[in-house]
């Protein structure tokens, strides 16, 4: 790889940015202050959330005016559709779109919208040219959990919206009666798995919209009233834990599905947005860059109501919060003992950070995120508030245990799908089965034991161009500050310093820059870190902290199997050698135990399919049996 | 739509070309119809507008080109034909299992939702309502000519049956070999009950029945080697003079000459048999650096070997491997080639 005329790339892209800078609407949310104060009005709340949707939608809109109407996209037309404006241009537009219909989830669940959005109100011919794609282009259902969500969703509603029509009406030879069944029963197995076992694709920074979209989609529109009941408290369910996970609106690890840009630059992901419209908590930024799809959530926001308990359990907060859960890994075809592996996430939210974390393990082939510290900022764009370690695994097979694939091809194939660091050593994304997880409170202990044979046998280290008081201590710790937090990080072994990379071009591995952030690089096979964070408030000064953490017992060795006995800032001894079960205080951890959730906000029994949040004296139970959701006031 | 099926239309081409003309020229008949499954999608995500020609196309022998009929999918992976009725299709993709009965004027999505990326299909020539289809979490058969599947796994390990290939034996009715993850399974009961007669250490990418001897079969694996039988399957031995250390996608017999063999590995790239199996040979000069073999196929009116190089030119060779000459496909995977005889025998 090779850097490539950057310089040059940049000026190009700041001048086109500036170009469109100048066509580009107001926006509000990204040129006025934002606070984070919690609104104690439930008419004032509700205001401001549909505020944010009218800006979003304005900004959407606004884009295409100066060129009336005529580029615009299916969430344009959508709202557009909704407003009741411009409705000769929608129904230019959409004829035109559907002259070259795409192939897949990603068009079919855009297009649905388009279709419910207009179906009172574009002309007759707009209407036949959808319904024409939907007959002549074949679909693809797509392979990852997310891709049917969108796909079974599309289905299930384009059926209900032309019902009783035969097999030669259907792109896929199915009468309106079976892609409705098949979707319909798609869906309910979903949901029955997520409200059982957990997510697959668990706090995913960006395709969380892949989920809410059609969940939303599914609440407004399914004539089925259990369906929409379904859908409700399946949004709910997202947006609760996304409350609970999220610091400041920003979400932290340990995520499936999230990218190079979105695991240091924490509030660059689409869960942001839904931060920002759900709870307002969290900044826009310029173009709502980074926030996806979100533009689509916008189009039908107004008819969800965001619960008090919820909204706050993610902006009002006066105590730590520990939540233990439960998720489950990306299906596994194969080369494995294991369908879907649990993952045990552990949560640790203090006022200024956050630390986070699984097991460790393979969780998902390509974007997962294990564990991190994550810090407040007061303004959070562009900044790179976290610091976590990992080993750079790529494999082939990992690739065939996930995929319908061949050893070879995947690897280098997706550095051109949207994953550009997938191969390279310095990357900072991904999982590895040769790396193992624990985590009490604010300590993580991370081992290492990686075959010589890995293409990459290094561990690294990412290291905030934003840390502060940064000091290699003779002692062989890391001492730096993170916002307001202390941050001690531990390596086991050597290690060197190379800058990390940014990746410009999320389809081209060839281009990219530096971040001026680091990574801190161990090129040894049998290695660890230890991460000790605390709150600002703890110490009088970094002296003092560092103080404190020397003093902490540590004992490890690396051969033959790295082992750990740490007692943590919080006097817990914990102990881990790579392959065993952890320890803390000489106990094994119970994995076989942990409940789907179990924390102060959100509680739910494996296998029960209820999920109860709370936050203060308010509750919401989610039954998924019953169909119910139940509001109560605890006293 | 999707233009008739090739099979009916070639034929008529045939026909009004001889008209036309009103010339002496004779073009020999071939004796099969040699189609593949082609993607034509470097480049292309999930959700975007295609713009290249996917899916299934037939060898023109007058034109010397490839025809592509039915439908424009980025993702078969196999495709088979009824032997009786060559208008019955059926394409593996990722949605599954496609079956048309009208040459690919129209076609049915049959599997579940549960049923997901088909691997592989193969028909039974002496049953043909019975139809298996290769999963990656299992195997399915139809009795019904694809209209209705069920799963039949009795005897496959509940982890390890990532089905890649299936393949009837064409000697005996209800007789199948399926490739997994964990070694060849055999069944004479059209899938009721599996056996394993090899373990493997990893995947099975292909099994071909030799299309000169019924008794004799060969597989090659990700990383334990390429395997022959010479008793339908029953008992099988490793191949010797053929890297063992990384994944070989495919193997090939050549119709037209008993003696030659073929396999394509994306690490060693073509490799030939001249004489059975017992010696083999390297043949990538001419083709691309670093080959990334996809898939090798053998026309079986001709001899013609080709090459799929992985997102490359389809190649071809008139002197199996020793010079190679680009055809058309250029970005392509081709993950199929299929022989289907004109006449029955």
């Amino acid at each position: 790889m090779q850097f490539l005329k950057l310089n040059s790339l940049r000026s190009i892209g700041c001048l086109a940015a500036f170009a469109v800078a100048l066509q580009l609407p107001a926006q509000p949310a990204f040129t006025e202050p934002f606070s984070r104060e919690v609104v104690e009005s439930v008419d004032e709340r509700r205001a401001q959330y549909l505020d944010r949707i009218k800006q979003m939608q304005d900004f959407r809109i606004g884009r295409y005016a100066a060129e009336n109407f005529t580029k615009m996209d299916n969430s344009a037309i959508s709202m557009l559709l909704t407003r009741g404006e411009e409705i000769e241009a929608c129904n230019r537009r959409v004829i035109e779109l559907m002259e070259t219909p795409g192939t897949g989830p990603f068009w079919m669940f855009p297009v649905t919208m388009v279709a419910y959005t207009g179906r009172d109100r574009l002309s007759a011919e707009a209407r036949q040219a959808i319904r024409d794609a939907w007959r002549t282009t074949r679909q693809l259902r797509g392979d990852t959990e997310n891709h049917w969500v969108m796909y079974h969703t599309a289905m299930y509603l384009m059926a209900q919206m032309y019902p009783d029509e035969p097999g030669s009406e259907w792109w896929n030879g199915l009468s309106s009666e079976e892609n409705f069944v098949e979707g319909r029963d798609w869906l309910l197995d979903w949901m029955n798995i997520t409200t059982t076992i957990g997510q697959g694709e668990y706090n995913a920074t960006h395709y969380i919209g892949e989920y809410a979209i059609p969940l939303i989609m599914l609440y407004v529109w399914a004539e089925d009233p259990a369906m929409r009941q379904r859908a409700h408290i399946m949004l709910d369910w997202l947006f609760a834990e996304l409350a609970t996970i999220t610091l400041d609106g920003m979400p932290r690890g340990p995520n499936s599905r999230t990218d190079d840009y979105s695991v240091v630059e924490r509030w660059y992901a689409l869960a942001t947005y839904f931060s920002w419209q759900l709870f307002g908590n969290v900044p826009a930024g310029e173009g709502y860059r980074g926030w996806g799809w979100g533009n689509y959530f916008a189009v039908l926001a107004e008819h969800y109501h965001v619960p008090e308990v919820i909204y706050r359990i993610a902006v009002d907060r006066d105590h730590d919060i520990l939540q233990k859960d439960r998720a489950r890994s990306r299906r596994i075809w194969r080369y494995s003992d294991e369908h879907m592996r649990p993952i045990h996430k552990t949560q640790y939210l203090r006022d200024q950070y956050a630390v986070g974390s699984h097991q460790g393990g393979l969780s998902d082939p390509i974007q997962s995120h294990v564990w991190d510290v994550t810090w407040t900022v007061d303004d959070p764009r562009d900044v790179h508030n976290t610091m976590f370690s990992l080993h750079p695994h790529s494999s082939g097979r990992v690739q065939q245990m996930f995929f319908c694939t061949f050893p070879e091809p995947m690897p280098p194939g997706v550095t051109w799908e949207g994953k550009p660091s997938y191969n390279s050593a310095n990357k900072v994304l991904g999982c590895s089965p040769y790396e193992q997880v624990m985590q009490d409170l604010d300590t993580v202990i991370a081992l290492y034991d990686i075959p010589p044979e890995e293409d990459f046998p290094q561990v690294n280290g990412f290291f905030s161009r934003d840390l502060t008081d940064l000091v290699e201590h003779e002692s062989g710790w890391i001492f730096a500050r993170g916002g307001t937090t202390y941050l001690a990080y531990r390596p086991l072994a050597d290690y060197r310093w190379e800058p990390h990379i940014r990746y410009v071009n999320s389809r081209d591995p060839t281009v990219f820059e530096e971040s001026g952030s680091k990574v801190l690089v161990s090129p040894h096979v049998k290695n660890g870190t230890i991460l000790q964070a605390a709150d600002g408030s703890e110490f009088a000064s970094m002296a003092d902290f560092q103080a404190a953490i020397l003093n902490l017992p540590l004992e490890y060795s690396l051969e033959p199997t790295p082992s750990v006995s740490f007692t943590s800032l919080r006097g817990k001894k914990l102990s881990m050698t790579f392959g065993l079960n952890p320890r803390v205080e000489g106990e094994p951890i119970d994995y076989d135990g942990w409940k789907l959730f179990e924390g102060p906000h959100l509680n739910s029994e494996l296998h029960s399919r209820v999920l109860t949040i709370s936050h203060g004296d308010l509750r919401r139970v989610l039954d998924y049996n019953t169909l119910s959701i139940t509001d109560r006031v605890v006293r | 739509m999707p233009p008739r099926n090739p099979i009916t239309r070639s034929r008529g081409h045939f026909l009004a070309l001889t008209l036309t003309l009103l010339t002496p020229v004779v073009w020999a008949e071939p004796a099969y119809d040699f189609f593949i499954c082609a993607n034509i999608n470097r480049n292309y995500v999930i959700g975007s507008t295609i713009v290249t020609t996917n899916g299934l196309f037939e060898r023109d022998h007058a034109t010397q080109e490839w025809r592509h009929f039915g439908y424009n999918d980025t993702t078969l992976s196999a495709v088979a034909v009824d032997p009786r009725d060559h208008d019955t299709i059926y394409t593996t993709s990722l949605n599954g299992i496609w079956v048309s009965y009208d040459g690919g004027e129209s076609w049915k999505m049959t599997n579940s939702w549960d049923m997901t990326e088909g691997r592989d299909v193969a028909v039974d020539p002496h049953s043909p309502d019975t139809v298996y289809l290769a999963l990656p979490d299992g195997i399915a058969v139809s009795t019904d000519r694809g209209q209705t599947w069920e799963r039949r796994e009795r005897g496959l390990p509940d982890r390890g049956k990532f089905t890649q290939t299936i393949a009837v034996d064409r000697s005996q009715k209800a007789r199948v070999l399926a490739g997994c993850e964990e070694g060849i399974f055999l069944t004479v009961t059209a899938g009721s009950t599996w056996r394993r007669v090899l373990p493997t250490s990893t995947q099975v990418n292909d099994l071909e029945q030799s299309p000169h001897d019924p008794l004799r079969w060969l597989a090659v694996t990700d990383t334990h080697g390429a395997w022959h039988s010479r008793d339908g399957g029953e008992t099988w031995s490793a191949i010797a003079g053929l890297p063992d250390d990384r994944a070989i996608y495919n193997v090939t017999f050549d119709a037209t000459d008993e003696v030659r063999l073929a396999v394509a590995s994306w690490a060693y790239g073509v490799w030939t048999s001249e004489d059975g199996g017992e010696s083999w040979t390297e043949r990538n000069a001419g083709l691309p650096d670093g080959v990334r073999a996809w898939r090798v196929g053998v026309d079986p009116n001709t001899g013609r070997l080709y090459a799929s190089i992985f997102q490359e030119t389809l190649y071809y060779s008139d002197d199996f491997g020793r010079t190679w000459q680009p055809d058309a496909l250029e970005g392509s995977l081709v993950n199929a080639f299929l022989a289907i005889p004109r006449v029955q025998p």
